[in-house]
């Protein structure tokens, strides 16, 4: 049924796999119908979630149910579709980030397996890793501020951000570690330059590209 | 005490919200203090729903996973703190509700069942069942006109209305009935008076 290739991109914030990402797509398009989405984009729930996260309305659990209505919208609208119209669909964040990111905030990895088990598994899945100290220096270097989600701020209230950053984000990484073997994640070391990093996925997609057309 | 949640089940029409009021009535009547819930109720993402469901109405699984979304927002924020209260909770409309739901757009039963099982089992369940002709004109007395949403138009897209409705709540029914317990089952095409006896006779047996 599926034509299309599915590509996702996996690490800490800061760990510049959006750009990477968004490098990636704009290689593709020379050659292929690319299509790239981010998490936490559906038109009609993000801003739901951005506002209930400003107010700290979301508990656990219905911040990974409010999260999987966010996916599961664009998977139905655009994912799926795409994939099966050939489309190469590359996602900045799948559902990995909510593996990590809800059993970090104590919701049982089993349930969330299940919960996103409707999703089909991507073809490649990047895991761009960094330790949390990089990807910090890198955010202060940038001059923007530290998110508040970005530090945790639902489950360490009240630290300072770039404490709370490292400490949230430590929990991250040691989540996708654990399941970066049996997700069959092709681990990149974050810590080489930009260009090193597109060269090396560019040689694993394109492999793809070339044998599913 | 421990968690009491009474849970209405049925098609819109079932007369799920007119018995959750009358039983509503008698509990406090008694003494009791009762919270509601119910689908689309949710300060979280209830509103919204509505105002996107029918862009969405092909999106099943999405529309679920609000849906349930929704009833969790108001069991966390809202119903657990009352309980703890010592509060009787009534839900109009509760998980077997939601799995009828999915289950005639094909859904599967075993990742609904897995999504669902976070929530806390009713204490007490009723599954409303009514005749469709008796549930159409409940809807028509209620809203004047059959709203083409909630007839279930995306399954049954039919020459008239009515019979897209009759075939939805036939469908949506089975669904229900096949989900709930014989036991908890209520017909709900006879006196509203007669019905609600039943009902109060089984809480009485609980709270008794």
């Amino acid at each position: 049924m599926k034509k299309g290739v599915l590509i996702a991109f996996e690490g800490i914030d800061g760990s510049g796999k959006s750009s990477q990402a968004s490098l990636l797509k704009d290689w593709i398009e020379m050659k292929r119908d690319a299509y790239l989405t981010e998490w936490n984009s559906s038109e009609w729930i993000h801003d739901i979630i951005k506002e209930a996260k400003k107010k700290d309305l979301l508990t656990p659990l219905t911040f990974s149910l409010i999260h999987a209505t966010d996916f599961a919208d664009r998977y139905e609208r655009y994912i799926l579709p795409m994939l099966k119209s050939g489309f190469v669909v590359i996602c900045d964040r799948y559902i990995y980030t909510a593996y990590v990111r809800d059993t970090v905030r104590g919701v049982k990895l089993d349930w969330v397996k299940k919960l996103y088990s409707f999703a089909i598994k991507p073809d490649v899945t990047f895991y761009i890793r960094v330790q949390p100290e990089v990807a910090l220096e890198r955010i202060k270097k940038s001059k923007r501020k530290i998110k508040p989600q970005e530090a945790g701020a639902d489950i360490f209230p009240g630290l300072p951000p770039e404490e709370g950053f490292l400490k949230y984000q430590t929990l991250i990484v040691e989540m996708y570690d654990k399941i970066a073997k049996d997700e069959n994640f092709v681990i990149i070391d974050g810590n080489k330059t930009p260009k090193e990093i597109q060269m090396e996925i560019r040689k694993v997609v394109g492999e793809y590209i070339d044998n599913s057309v | 005490m421990s968690i009491l949640i009474i849970a209405f089940e049925g098609i819109e029409g079932s007369g799920r919200t007119a018995h959750l009021e009358a039983v509503k009535r008698y509990l406090e009547k008694k003494g009791y203090g009762v919270v509601i819930m119910g689908l689309q109720m949710s300060k979280l993402i209830g509103d919204r729903i509505a105002q996107v469901k029918k862009d969405i109405i092909f999106e099943r699984r999405t529309l679920f996973l609000a849906y349930v979304t929704d009833l969790a927002d108001q069991l966390e924020n809202y119903i657990k703190p009352s309980l703890d209260a010592g509060f009787i909770a009534l839900a109009d409309g509760y998980v077997l509700t939601l799995e009828s739901w999915g289950l005639v757009r094909g859904l599967e039963r075993e990742w609904m069942e897995d999504v669902l099982s976070v929530f806390p089992k009713p204490t007490l369940s009723f599954t409303l069942i009514s005749s469709p002709e008796e549930i159409i004109k409940r809807i028509i007395k209620k809203r004047g006109y059959l709203d083409p949403l909630s007839t279930g138009i995306d399954l049954c897209i039919k020459d008239d209305i009515y019979t897209a409705y009759e075939s939805y709540i036939n469908r949506f029914q089975e669904a229900l009935i096949s989900l709930s317990n014989k036991e908890n089952i209520i017909h709900t095409d006879r006196e509203f008076e007669e019905v609600n006896k039943e009902i109060v006779m089984r809480i009485d047996q609980l709270t008794s």
